[in-house]
């Protein structure tokens, strides 16, 4: 955070305010904090012991019995796996493929830019559907290989919108400098642009992160099963007990306890949280607005 | 000279091992295989693995989750791409239709001399009436479907056996010994709702309904949801106005009124094991290898749920339909352009409709799954000793019961416990308590849009009605004339007779 | 002591690029070109030529005939669902469900934003941000069988403690169509603020502390300062991120909707994808051609809504997408 935040507070009213905030803070904190506890309870208490409804912050008759059936689930550690390559990779194309695209399009004086602009907004309402969209990737030849999922979403119009927004609060003056220096375009991209950027593309960044590693319906149609991501798997065992109510047929009906489910959730919400933290820094990286003043 | 001497003689001693090595190159053949979480797909089943040794074939088995089989399915059936060589687990019937109709999949009929072990199969099991009611308006049939000997009674009402003990109770016959055992025990634990449901309402409707000669609703038998097949007179009619259903919701709304029925229909499977377990319940209409996971969780002493056979209701004692041809194995149409197609219609008939291949299915390998002690049917140790029973530990350690195509009665029932049997035959005995799914009309595209639409609008408009009788915001006796002009107004009458028209 | 920062958004010079001669003009950015080349690509292939494939919502579609369907039909499918009162009502539905999410779920990131900006304990405001984004991940499924299990009108834990501590009789929230709306935006409320925060707090770490320098030599105070420096500078952040949304006002969570749906709540929580959804079910033959019709008819409205809002945008306060 800027410096802004460390300095002192002045007065009484400063710190009547910041006591007021700091409340405010914690209370919210509670209200996120509290049902993820207790769903993390649920996936490690007995099923006796929730079906009782014994457990609320904190687990009863501790058992990892959930996490041991997930874990030997066949597919499981692969499926997780996949998501992990899928989504490295996937943010690796992405953020390249949107950097290079964001940033002649933030500039407006260059020709054909407004014309592209208008387009790019046009395909945020107008996809053409599941079908099209299929054929083509399978046309390509990219079904059933981890491409298929990994070109087809590399720039997202929203996500491009938002670091061209980005791009363009960059002053001119820094660009012009370096012009006179001798810098070429991509030469500025990458020493000035990028570097004064960390926010905004660690921002898209996590964004299109999570896509990846939260996607189960465009890993279901164009990849194979032993590319499956473990967010497939994990719906299917989540959501697979309602299909009871649909099959009907025999042995299709026993039900999947709740804390297998309840493991399922920390499982896949873990990794991203712990991620976050270490994107923060790159939030802090500032501007040096003040290199153009004086 | 002398080296092409050599060279031919070697070629004429390598040509007799050419058919020895071409049958030792097992046929590989890709199956989509829709995988139930609760018995998760793998590779190394032993009853697969001995499958595909015995029958030297490669089985490249896709796995699907359960939940999205339909959408991936109906993707590559609707574009032809990427389709393998064989699905498992569609029908001609549904969702499935529209692509059957337009030339997506293989008339396996046509190929009736390539797949003898299914034919005898269906022989045996006098399924021959069944198999015509999968034929569609060209006469033939698209996928050779799963065969059961006899529909199994997997589920219904599940009531807690201590609790009739305890009051004396003999186990109920009609609904109206079970209104009185619901009532006696609201009477016990006035905190208590008697009937729960499991998931949402439609499964107690589904199971419920046909004793009252209606099946309606979401997961109505005739997938119309407003209308019902009459067995006897064999024609469709409109169920939704009819009298026997305002006799059926006149009884549940009834049971609402007075408390006995849970009004939290639609709820998640640990909430209605919650109240099952801490008693809150006394019953439910649900599935049989459900009742394990009940009673693990409870504290209560003594407690015992046990699976009811079919009560009588004014329309006689039936449950859910069942077919004795379920959805089965389809080819898409791309897989007859393999020269080796005839093989692999062959190699699968074999493979799952055989009597041996049958029997590894569902008992698995002699010796390792199981012992003959004489005529006996002994299961290995670990099976037996296994806490999630027979069925379900054979399912998830051995593949059997999974893939399976043919279910003979007597078979499956060595892998369930007595009780069960029992129950099985209790029901049985009673005259056609699971009654055929009705059959499916012979749409055609715009015929099928039309249906579509006015069943969109039946549906919705019934389902809104529905809750309200069932709650008693509406009066059964003061609305039914104004529900009964509004489902004529939206078109009921004329949606029967479509279906009427078009039904085989 | 309104504080903007210079962008390139006029440009300085634009008018004298625009009039350069073509050799010249090249010469100096052939660069950018080059850069756009690959993406540029990605984008006709992507996500251009699949949009026509929205020929379908006018033609009937077969299977195994490729995209484009087999005959023209005009409005037929179009027709189909304009005249169902089902779909106005679910589109009035949808309509209102997303201009109420709008008005609550818009402004409240950028508040937890600028409230968190004000937060001087480092620790707990990273704790605090770390944790508002954990719910963005929890499954919708759990998240509505929770909220289901908490409001159980037959021993869920805010209905026990409502009638424990404020006499209030049980009333089964799920089911009641009063209900539907508030549950269903203060859940998004619950799953989202901390995730959509990110932009903005992106934004405000950018905000140069000269000017909060600048501002306090002027004798503003917290509120003033946050009022007068960091709002202003994010506001670009701001109405590109509101022209967005507005764009997207019509595509809701599907999945929460469907979830939350029981026959008694109908006339309130359904909504177009839902309804597209139970038609669909009913018959896969015109899925493909009715559900493009209703996408198209759906881009349509989503695109004159971002125009709008752009075009007033740039009226009001500079800043547009284009």
């Amino acid at each position: 955070m800027t410096a802004y935040s460390e300095k002192k507070p002045s007065g009484r009213r400063g710190r009547a305010t910041d006591l007021c905030i700091t409340a405010v803070m914690l209370v919210l904190l509670a209200v996120y904090v509290i049902p993820c506890l207790h769903i993390a309870a649920i996936s490690f208490s007995s099923s006796r012991a929730i079906l009782n409804d014994r457990v609320s912050l904190w687990p009863v008759d501790f058992t990892l019995d959930a996490y041991r059936q997930i874990f030997a689930y066949p597919t499981f550690l692969s499926a997780y796996r996949n998501t992990i390559i899928h989504t490295f990779c996937g943010t690796l194309i992405s953020l390249v493929m949107t950097i290079l695209f964001a940033y002649p399009l933030s500039k407006s004086f260059l020709r054909g830019q407004k014309t592209v602009m208008r387009l790019v907004v046009f395909t945020m309402f107008f996809s053409g559907g599941l079908i099209p969209n299929y054929l083509l990737v399978a046309s390509l030849g990219l079904t059933g290989t981890r491409l298929g999922i990994l070109i087809p979403f590399a720039i997202s119009p929203f996500y491009l919108i938002i670091l061209i927004s980005f791009f363009r609060t960059i002053p001119v003056e820094l660009e012009e400098a370096a012009r006179i220096d001798g810098y070429g375009w991509f030469g500025i991209l990458l020493h000035i642009v990028l570097p004064l950027s960390g926010a905004a593309i660690a921002t898209i960044g996590l964004y299109t992160a999570v896509f990846f590693w939260n996607d189960w319906f465009y890993s279901l149609i164009y990849l194979k099963d032993s590319q499956y991501p473990a967010m497939l798997v994990l719906r299917n065992i989540v959501s697979g007990s309602s299909m009871a109510g649909q099959a009907g047929g025999v042995g299709a009906n026993a039900s999947l306890a709740i804390a297998v489910k309840s493991a399922v959730i920390i499982i896949t919400t873990i990794p991203p949280v712990l991620i976050y933290p270490f994107l923060q820094k790159h939030f802090v990286k500032g501007m040096t607005i003040g290199a153009v003043k004086g | 000279m002398k080296k092409l001497l050599t060279l031919l003689l070697a070629c004429m001693m390598l040509l007799p091992l050419i058919p020895v090595m071409a049958e030792e190159t097992p046929i590989t053949i890709s199956l989509y295989y829709s995988d139930n979480p609760t018995l998760p797909f793998r590779e190394d089943w032993p009853a697969l693995r001995a499958i595909q040794e015995k029958y030297n074939v490669k089985l490249n088995i896709e796995a699907i989750p359960m939940a999205d089989f339909a959408t991936k399915v109906t993707l590559a059936l609707s574009t032809g791409e990427n389709t393998p060589d064989a699905i498992r687990g569609v029908s001609s019937a549904g969702q499935y239709a529209p692509f059957v109709l337009n030339g997506a999949a293989v008339p396996i009929s046509d190929y009736t001399e390539w797949t003898p072990n299914f034919n005898a199969r269906v022989e045996e099991l006098g399924l021959q009436a069944d198999l015509e009611s999968i034929r569609l308006s060209d006469g033939k049939y698209y996928y050779l479907p799963m065969l059961w000997e006899k529909p199994i009674y997997d589920g219904g009402l599940i009531l807690r056996e201590d609790y009739l003990e305890k009051k004396g109770f003999a186990a109920p016959k009609t609904f109206d010994d079970l209104y009185q055992i619901l009532k006696a025990y609201k009477e016990d634990y006035p905190d208590s709702l008697p009937l729960t449901t499991i998931i949402n309402p439609g499964v107690l409707y589904r199971m419920t309904m046909p004793s009252w000669g209606i099946s309606v609703g979401q997961y109505s038998a005739s997938g119309t949801s407003v209308l019902s097949w009459d067995y006897d007179r064999k024609e469709y009619f409109a169920a939704a106005i009819s009298e026997q259903y305002k006799d059926y919701i006149s009884f549940f709304a009834r049971l609402y009124a007075e408390g006995l029925l849970d009004p939290e229909m639609k709820q998640d499977d640990t909430s209605t094991a919650r109240k099952l377990a801490t008693g809150q319940a006394v019953a439910t209409y649900g599935y049989y290898d459900q009742i394990g996971g009940w009673t693990d969780g409870t504290e209560i002493e003594g407690f015992k749920l046990n699976l009811y056979p079919v009560l009588t209701g004014p329309g006689g004692a039936h449950h859910q339909p069942r077919s004795r041809v379920g959805t089965g194995i389809m080819f898409p149409i791309g897989t007859a352009a393999r020269p080796d197609f005839e093989q692999v219609v062959r190699k699968l008939d074999e493979v799952f409709y055989s009597e041996e291949a049958v029997k590894i299915w569902c008992l698995g390998i002699e010796g390792e799954s199981y012992t003959m002690d004489g005529d006996r049917i002994v299961f290995a140790d670990d099976i037996t000793s296994s806490p999630a029973g027979v069925f379900k530990t054979m399912q998830n350690a051995y593949g059997c019961g999974t893939i399976q195509m043919v279910w003979y009665l007597d078979m499956e029932m060595t892998k369930y416990d007595e009780n069960f049997a029992a129950i099985n035959a209790a029901v049985a005995q009673m005259d056609n308590a699971i009654q055929p799914v009705p059959p499916t009309p012979f749409f055609d595209d715009l015929t099928a849009e039309e249906a579509a639409l006015l069943q969109t609008t039946l549906y919705d408009a019934f389902e809104v009605w529905n809750d309200a009788f069932l709650t008693g915001k509406k009066s059964i006796e003061a609305d039914w004339d104004a529900y009964v002009q509004e489902m004529t107004d939206k078109g009921i009458e004329k949606f029967c007779a479509l279906y009427n028209e078009y039904k085989h | 002591m309104k504080a903007k920062p210079r962008g390139n958004r006029s440009g300085t010079g634009t008018s004298a690029v625009r009039r350069m001669p073509w050799k010249h003009y090249l010469a100096q950015y052939w660069q950018f070109y080059v850069m756009a080349a690959l993406p540029f690509a990605y984008f006709i292939l992507f996500r251009w030529m699949p949009v026509l494939g929205n020929v379908l919502a006018f033609r009937r579609y077969r299977p195994l005939t490729g995209p484009y369907g087999v005959s023209w039909v005009g409005f037929r499918y179009f027709e189909q669902f304009l005249t169902q009162p089902q779909f106005w009502n679910a589109f009035r539905n949808t309509l209102i469900l997303a201009a109420l999410n709008l008005a609550v779920n818009f402004p409240l990131p950028i508040l937890f934003a600028l409230l968190l900006n004000e937060l001087r304990a480092t620790r707990l405001r990273k704790t605090v941000q770390t944790v508002s984004f954990m719910p963005r991940f929890i499954s919708t499924v759990v998240v509505v069988s929770t909220l289901a299990q908490l409001l159980s009108p037959s021993g869920g834990l805010i209905t026990r403690l409502l009638k424990d501590w404020f006499g209030v009789a049980p009333v089964y929230y799920m089911n009641e169509p009063e209900y539907f709306r508030p549950l269903y935006i203060a859940t998004d409320a619950w799953q989202y603020t901390g995730w959509s925060a990110i932009v903005y707090v992106a934004a405000i770490a950018g905000i140069s502390d000269d000017l909060y320098e600048a501002a306090r030599i002027d004798g503003a105070n917290r509120f003033q300062q946050a009022f007068h420096v960091t709002l202003p500078s994010i506001l670009p952040t701001i109405m590109v991120m509101l022209i967005l949304k507005i764009g997207n006002l019509l595509s809701l969570g599907f999945e929460k909707v469907l979830l939350m749906y029981t026959p008694a709540n109908s006339s309130v929580s359904d909504i177009i994808d839902t309804y597209v959804y139970r038609v669909g079910l009913q018959s896969t033959a015109n899925q493909y051609s009715y559900a493009t019709a209703i996408g198209l008819f759906s881009g349509v409205i989503g695109l004159i809504l971002v125009s709008s809002s752009n075009f007033l945008s740039r009226k009001l306060s500079g800043e547009s997408i284009y």
